[in-house]
């Protein structure tokens, strides 16, 4: 104990520590029967941690290239000690990370958290989750399989319907006309090295927006809050957030264990597509919105006018801590409560729909 | 059938007439053939006369610059009907179905004239045909059987390899089955009609048409295409081996050869059939009812008894391909990658595909050492399924413990959450 504190005193006199431990003993978290929802913020925090961890270890073994790719992976799940285990749980870790991550915005959107003063807040969070399916999207391609390697070449291929940049923006992807080890190469820099520093970057802005301005109270739950103590945020909030990661992780083992993650068969870039390819569950509700439109709308190719209104939805929600201009006096539009649950409903009946094959 | 004087004046006629095309009558290779007979005949109101006209536009020979007088002879150039289609011209008309055949010939049968279209083209068609079933009835004045128009067509003939032409791999059956699926006409040969229909109940119509598998056999790759004739008993093995060289191997082995060819009983037909071979079966080794080698085989005799033992033999790899698959498939659908079981189980199901093949011997010995390596692929992979099974109950006892582990902490921590928020 006399070394910590030794340690503390030294460090406190250079770096001057102490208002840091002050704002943290003082910081407290608001009690209402809503204050679950500030859980899943921290919980999507630990299954990112996690993919740092798991991602550093597979890269030990991991190639990014078009022939050794597969190979490298098939390794590290059959011959690298609890290499199955790491792969399991990166890959499970991913999913449950947007999980978490779309449950945290809808939360934060539904109990109005976007509003003045924390539209940084929510913009930075709208860029992560964005990130996040980045992440997501770049990863799948990574183990060079069958599947992903047409999914990727579908998903690429929507992006070359942007009017006037698609086809640049297409063999940006690409690294030229194609899916190729050049795409793998390009999706594994992405995934290890761009969007990691972006999103480390923004997540210490959210969470100095979050720790700066404290957790919002929904107008509707301002008086119970007031009634309620609210709890100290070192220890009490940090030991709860800690009972929700050790649950997350109960899930993660579980799953690891229970259902490792697939590898599938090595992609044959002259093979016929296998029937029925899919994109990751959390592009499905667009991807199945997509199939259903017509080839063409009002003249325009169907595709496009999916993904311009796509692009229109997505940017209406960003704007929403502005376009929601009630929001901003405390009381929110019941337009854009409505909004919310419309989009809540959409995203999970078509995804479900589309994971039950009721869509085909 | 006798061969009348008449006949026999025809077809030295015929032979007499069929030379070369003249020199105005075919344009170069490659370039499509420029005639006013096609432009007359396509004008004509008659359809028996303008058809061959229309089909002329995607026939091989006009579409390699040979005019219709190429055959038929007259002057292709002559705008005028009397001049175009005047004998003094060389013109010949509607062929006598007898002549056709040496019509056909006085092209393919010559190699420098041949020459010009393919370098590899074969000129053997006429000489095979006289020496068919086909070709020696139609010697005999039968006109009746097929000749060369008979099955690729007269006009817009297409190449064999064009998925068009009557003669095209998957196609061909039912042009044959234009006469050999008519039973009265058949039966006028000996011939009982039914063959096309039991051939369509094949494995190998089914690997045509299922499959799309190009190579599988037909009709004319058993009886030849224009030297059409039903193969001899002695030959039958002979024909089946082409595709299926080790058995023959392995049936030329076997004591069954001597055996089959005292009794003037045909090798591959005897067990397998003719036209209806349907997927052999390891259930057919044996003496009972319903089994192959029962047909000449009785129980007690030294054959009856290779058969049993080779039936166990193969009776017990089956079985443990079959148990052992089933097992690597069970740890695969747990979650486990089992690349290595199934290298293993593929080499043992090539080993069993080796085992059937010894069948042909009539030897155990040799079915045994071919099943032997069979169990010895399925013990290997078995044992990598058990191996798999061990890291399972391993992974799911770690999962226990940690998840135990986990569960203390929590309690841990909500207990501490209790006690500082009480």
């Amino acid at each position: 104990m006399r070394i910590l504190e030794s340690l503390w005193k030294t460090l406190d006199e250079r770096l001057e520590l102490a208002p840091l431990v002050e704002f943290a003993e003082h910081k407290v978290v608001p009690q209402h029967r809503h204050s679950w929802a500030y859980y899943f913020g921290g919980l999507t925090l630990f299954f990112f941690m996690v993919q740092v961890a798991t991602g550093i270890l597979l890269l030990l073994y991991y190639r990014p290239t078009a022939e050794a790719a597969f190979e490298s992976v098939q390794f590290i799940v059959t011959r690298v000690p609890f290499g199955w285990l790491i792969r399991s749980i990166h890959s499970w870790s991913a999913n449950l990370m947007i999980l978490s991550a779309f449950a945290h915005m809808f939360s934060v959107y539904l109990l109005g958290s976007y509003a003045k003063p924390r539209e940084l807040t929510w913009w930075s969070g709208f860029l992560l989750l964005l990130l996040a399916m980045g992440f997501g999207f770049s990863g799948y391609l990574l183990p060079w399989n069958e599947l992903a390697f047409f999914a990727t070449r579908v998903g690429t291929d929507m992006v070359s319907k942007v009017p006037f940049i698609g086809g640049w923006l297409l063999k940006f992807l690409r690294g030229g006309e194609d899916v190729t080890g050049a795409t793998l190469t390009r999706f594994f820099g992405f995934h290890v090295a761009v969007l990691p520093m972006i999103t480390t970057m923004l997540i210490a802005a959210h969470l100095a927006f979050i720790q700066r301005q404290g957790m919002h109270v929904p107008e509707t739950l301002e008086e119970e809050a007031k009634a309620r103590k609210p709890i100290r945020f070192v220890p009490n909030f940090m030991m709860r957030e800690g009972i929700v990661w050790l649950a997350g992780l109960a899930a993660l083992a579980a799953l690891a264990a229970f259902f490792p993650w697939e590898l599938g068969n090595k992609a044959d870039p002259f093979a016929s597509a296998p029937a029925g390819i899919k994109p990751e569950w959390y592009f499905l509700f667009m991807f199945e919105a997509l199939k259903l439109l017509p080839a063409h709308v009002l003249g325009i190719e169907g595709e496009l006018v999916g993904l311009g209104a796509f692009s229109l939805a997505g940017l209406i929600w960003f704007l929403v801590p502005v376009l929601d201009r009630g929001s901003r006096l405390g009381h929110r539009s019941r337009a854009f409560l409505a909004l919310g649950w419309l989009a809540l409903a959409y995203i999970v009946v078509f995804t479900l729909a589309s994971l039950a094959g009721v869509l085909k | 059938m006798k061969t009348t004087p008449l006949f026999a004046l025809a077809v030295i006629a015929a032979a007499t007439a069929a030379a070369a095309p003249a020199p105005n009558t075919v344009g170069a290779p490659g370039k499509h053939a420029q005639d006013t007979c096609t432009a007359c005949h396509l004008a004509l109101d008659d359809q028996r006369l303008n058809t061959p006209a229309k089909l002329a536009e995607h026939d091989i020979h006009h579409n390699q610059g040979v005019t219709c007088a190429g055959c038929h002879g007259g002057d292709p150039t002559s705008e005028d009907a009397t001049v175009a289609m005047d004998p003094a011209r060389g013109f010949k008309g509607k062929f006598d179905r007898q002549a056709i055949p040496e019509m056909c010939g006085s092209c393919h049968s010559d190699a420098a004239f041949m020459l010009r279209y393919s370098p590899n083209i074969p000129t053997d068609q006429l000489s095979q045909y006289r020496t068919s079933k086909h070709g020696q009835a139609l010697g005999k004045g039968d006109t009746n059987v097929a000749v060369c128009s008979s099955c690729p067509g007269a006009h817009g003939v297409f190449q064999v390899s064009d998925a068009r032409s009557p003669v095209y791999p998957t196609h061909i059956v039912d042009t044959c089955g234009r006469c050999h699926a008519d039973a009265a006409l058949m039966g006028k040969y000996g011939i009982k009609g039914t063959e096309v229909a039991e051939y369509k109940q094949s494995i190998h119509y089914a690997a045509l048409v299922n499959k799309n598998d190009l190579s599988a056999p037909t009709c004319k790759s058993c009886h030849g295409s224009h030297g059409a004739t039903p193969p001899g008993v002695s030959s039958v093995s002979n024909v089946c081996g082409t595709c299926h060289v080790s058995q023959r191997e392995r049936f030329d082995l076997s004591p069954h050869k001597d055996a089959f060819a005292a009794l003037s009983q045909p090798a591959c037909e005897s067990c397998h059939s003719n036209h209806a071979i349907v997927h052999p079966l390891d259930s057919w080794i044996g003496v009972g009812p319903n089994q192959k080698c029962g047909d000449c085989h009785s129980a007690g005799d030294p054959g009856a008894a290779a058969a049993g033992t080779i039936s166990s033999a193969l009776a017990g790899a089956s079985a443990a391909l079959s148990t052992v698959q089933k097992r690597v498939d069970l740890v695969r659908r747990a979650g486990m990658l089992m690349d290595e079981a199934d290298v293993k189980l593929e080499d043992a199901h090539q080993a069993y595909i080796m085992a059937q093949v010894e069948i042909h011997t009539v030897t155990p010995s040799r079915v045994e050492e071919k099943t032997k390596a069979v169990l010895a692929g399925t013990a290997a992979a078995d044992k990598l399924a058990a191996d798999a099974e061990a890291e399972i109950r391993y992974r799911r006892a770690g999962l226990f413990i940690s998840l135990c582990v986990i569960a203390l902490a929590m309690v841990a921590l909500i207990l501490k959450v209790r006690s500082i928020e009480r």
